[in-house]
């Protein structure tokens, strides 16, 4: 995960070299701090510094959104507060009624208390915890937040977002909750999560067809794409965990791929609208290619991590309950009919676009190191999933 | 002790050097009085009551009186530039508040009823004073009246509870009280009554509700410099007190008034936070805003053993400052909401100060409200979880009017005009940024 941060975390800022705003030093700076919250995130030791570091990253992603997003009133912005704050509340609920009753706050000492004589009141713990993450994953019913905050926030902003902010979530899932709650807990929220999670797998996908706005589709494919992430995750089978490692991995660098391909588009030709677009292919070349190896390394083409990823993220669902596997295998279909309309139509369409700057070295370099990610990990998946199995089978209780 | 004589003397030498008409010399005895007082704090941490010969004797944390001198030094630092402006009158604004401290300094931590009533009055009258003092302003006349009369209700409110106190447990002395409310008297109606009379005299001296209707109209009418004193000190003697009486004597009638409580704390954050939404003057959000964390401040009570309001307390008064001095600069006429757009961008210092204030206020780590809050919650979960429950949801809307004042602030002006701090607001403005985001070293 600390890989993943600091990696993303240069390649936003390459990404918008050409742009005005990574020249802002607030920009920077408040990336930066932002990197310091993540990597605290993701190093601590003890729940209430887990907490801490969580909400740290709330502040300079608010302050990103509001000095370099469109957004013409704060309702959006304070909406997303709103919902993240609520979420982290209950959270911060649950850490100290968590140290309350075990009477440990590291890693270690929780790992070894006993949750499971908590009985009920462990089950409702875990609902704090899972508030949190369903709002930053986000799940279904909780993501009303998101399409508009993507849609209006800057490029860098969505793609801090939603390529490691909300793996957050997931981290916790992992690292935190699913261990420590093992049990009686889990077990009680396992379905009712699953059930989540498909739910927003098909309505993400169905949504995202019919979208004209280009990053407004890729936020719902996100959507689509998570919530196979989270309902997978809450199998808690140390084999899933580690293809659901892989499919994180995977889905930041998809992210990063298609919301900086959004941007480029969004900023050479001023619209977002795919009916206003089209033909871009011809007289952007580059773009065209970097953009079409993207596109086919989210469809989860064979040797590109999302294959393996979702095949085995899909397989396991499968093998727990088969409805399940068959719903979310669904999302395959529904992904390819989406992303090729996406990419189709700004690309191949009716000429509409006749000026259109190819691009900058900066961004060809970025999409290299995201093409060579994607598909290394798809020919050699192992390189990821040994690095994390041994800290995702320790011995838990 | 210590604290209070150096107090007293150095407002003493203050009014009389007044006199010459130099600001600066006032400034500066008051300041070497309030430090000389934290000082003495520091190290006579306890004093005994001087009116009494019984053996009782409570031990008085001289933390608590740094704190209350460090907060009245950045408020009258930080509201200087408005009290040089009247040079004639500049060193009564500082005598006022000096014994209005000491006030202070005696009720926070009482052990003797009697002791205690006087320390109220000596805090809340220099302040009836201080609130109408500007004479030619209609409302701040206005302020000034409503405050001394319902001001004075509420003393009397509390001297009937105390006198049915005595009447239940014949003593002024805490500990007396306390070990014959401890033998059952507590049940007694006398004691009962006279319990809940000193609880609705300390919510109004507090300013919770349900006696909160002085706080918004008095606040502002009072000038932002007074704000700034009677927002924080008074509150933080008035709750510490709270604590203390309820705390400790009335520890035996834990479950007879903790319900109650738990229903100020939500009422008071409810109402505080939701009317502080539409407010368009700055003031009045400010007194609203205080509404709500006197609620929070209560959260002290449902732990009676290892509550701490310390962090939580500071908190609240150096963002309060930090605001309020802020608005002084930009906005000292209009008191206008309107004219906090843009403001961020008129000094970086501003800007800061005002982020990080807020950011406290609303209770987002890594700032010091966060801490406080997270104190006060840890004690309060394992006795009153629905309360701290309901109390998030609460805080939540709170963030929201932190938050939308500060997008305000920061909003991009069309054009940059740069304004000039001076030496002391810049001071103030440093201190408390690091104040506020510091915190986190100290836990």
């Amino acid at each position: 995960m600390l890989i993943l941060t600091n990696v993303v975390m240069l390649l936003v800022l390459l990404s918008q070299y050409t742009t005005k705003i990574v020249h802002d030093p607030k920009f920077t700076a408040l990336t930066l701090l932002m990197q310091f919250g993540l990597v605290g995130v993701f190093t601590t030791q003890t729940i209430l510094g887990f907490y801490l570091f969580w909400e740290l990253t709330l502040l300079p992603i608010f302050l990103i959104l509001y000095w370099f997003g469109s957004f013409e009133k704060p309702r959006a912005l304070l909406q997303f507060f709103l919902y993240t704050l609520l979420g982290s509340l209950a959270m911060l609920l649950a850490v100290i009624g968590l140290m309350h009753a075990t009477n440990q706050q590291t890693y270690e000492g929780l790992l070894a208390a006993d949750v499971n004589a908590l009985g009920n009141t462990s089950i409702i713990l875990m609902a704090g915890f899972l508030l949190a993450f369903a709002v930053k994953i986000p799940l279904f019913p909780f993501h009303t937040w998101q399409a508009e905050t993507y849609t209006k926030a800057p490029i860098a902003g969505t793609i801090l977002l939603s390529a490691i902010m909300l793996k957050m979530a997931l981290f916790g899932l992992l690292k935190w909750v699913l261990p420590i709650f093992d049990g009686v807990a889990t077990d009680f929220w396992r379905w009712p999560i699953i059930t989540l999670g498909i739910i927003g797998v098909v309505y993400g996908a169905v949504i995202a067809l019919r979208q004209n706005d280009i990053k407004t589709l890729f936020a719902y494919a996100s959507l689509s794409h998570l919530g196979l992430i989270a309902a997978a995750i809450m199998l808690n089978d140390p084999q899933t965990n580690q293809i659901a490692v892989v499919q994180i991995v995977n889905h930041s660098i998809v992210s990063i791929g298609l919301f900086l391909a959004a941007g480029i588009i969004e900023q050479r030709t001023g619209t977002r609208q795919l009916s206003e677009l089209g033909g871009i292919a011809k007289v952007a070349p580059r773009f065209a290619f970097w953009f079409a190896v993207l596109t086919f390394i989210s469809l989860s083409v064979p040797f590109t991590a999302g294959f393996i990823g979702e095949f085995f993220l899909i397989k396991a669902l499968f093998s727990s309950h088969a409805l399940t596997g068959i719903i979310a295998s669904s999302t395959l279909i529904l992904a390819a009919i989406y992303m090729l309309r996406a990419y189709q139509t700004p690309m191949f369409g009716p000429t509409k676009i006749a000026v259109f700057q190819d691009i900058h070295w900066s961004e060809i370099l970025v999409f290299v190191i995201l093409s060579i990610a994607a598909i290394y990990i798809g020919l050699a998946p192992q390189c990821l999933t040994d690095f994390v199995a041994n800290s995702l089978t320790q011995p838990t209780h | 002790m210590d604290s209070i004589v150096i107090l007293f003397i150095a407002g003493l030498i203050g009014l009389f050097a007044g006199m010459s008409k130099k600001p600066v010399i006032s400034l500066f005895i008051a300041s070497a009085g309030l430090i000389g007082a934290g000082v003495a704090a520091y190290y006579r941490g306890t004093y005994s009551s001087p009116f009494s010969s019984y053996s009782a004797y409570v031990p008085t944390q001289g933390l608590i009186i740094i704190l209350l001198c460090a907060v009245t030094l950045l408020a009258i630092l930080g509201g200087f530039k408005r009290y040089s402006q009247d040079d004639e009158h500049t060193g009564d604004y500082f005598a006022l508040i000096l014994f209005s401290l000491c006030g202070a300094v005696l009720m926070a931590q009482p052990n003797d009823l009697m002791l205690f009533f006087i320390g109220l009055e000596i805090l809340s009258i220099p302040i009836y004073v201080l609130v109408g003092i500007d004479k030619g302003s209609s409302i701040s006349a206005e302020a000034a009246v409503k405050y001394f009369y319902t001001g004075s209700f509420a003393s009397a409110i509390i001297l009937f509870g105390i006198a049915l106190l005595y009447g239940a447990t014949g003593s002024f002395q805490l500990i007396e009280i306390q070990s014959n409310l401890a033998i059952g008297i507590w049940q007694s109606p006398m004691a009962m009554i006279g319990s809940l009379f000193m609880l609705a005299g300390f919510t109004f001296k507090i300013g919770s509700v349900p006696f909160h209707f002085w706080g918004p109209d008095v606040y502002q009418g009072a000038s932002n410099a007074v704000l700034m004193y009677m927002s924080t000190v008074v509150k933080i003697a008035g709750v510490y007190a709270l604590i203390n009486v309820f705390g400790q004597v009335f520890r035996d009638s834990y479950f007879f008034w903790i319900d109650l409580i738990s229903l100020l704390i939500l009422a008071s954050m409810f109402f505080g936070y939701i009317t502080a939404w539409k407010q368009t003057s700055f003031r009045r959000l400010i007194a609203y805003s205080s509404i709500a964390n006197a609620g929070l401040m209560l959260f002290g009570l449902a732990d009676i053993h290892n509550g701490n309001i310390f962090v939580f307390v500071s908190a609240y008064a150096l963002a309060t400052i930090a605001l309020v001095v802020v608005n002084l600069i930009v906005n000292d006429e209009t008191d206008s909401l309107e004219n906090w757009e843009g403001i961020a961008w008129k000094h970086p210092l501003i800007g800061i100060a005002l982020a990080l204030g807020l950011f406290s206020l609303a209770g987002i780590p890594p700032m010091a409200g966060f801490f406080g809050k997270f104190t006060l919650l840890w004690a309060a979960v394992p006795h009153i979880p629905y309360t701290a429950i309901l109390a998030l949801i609460a805080s939540v809307i709170g963030a929201f009017v932190y938050l939308r004042l500060l997008l305000t602030a920061l909003k991009k002006p069309s054009v940059h005009i740069r304004i000039q701090l001076s030496l002391e607001q810049t001071l103030v403005l440093v201190l408390t940024s690091i104040a506020s985001i510091g915190a986190i070293y100290f836990l």
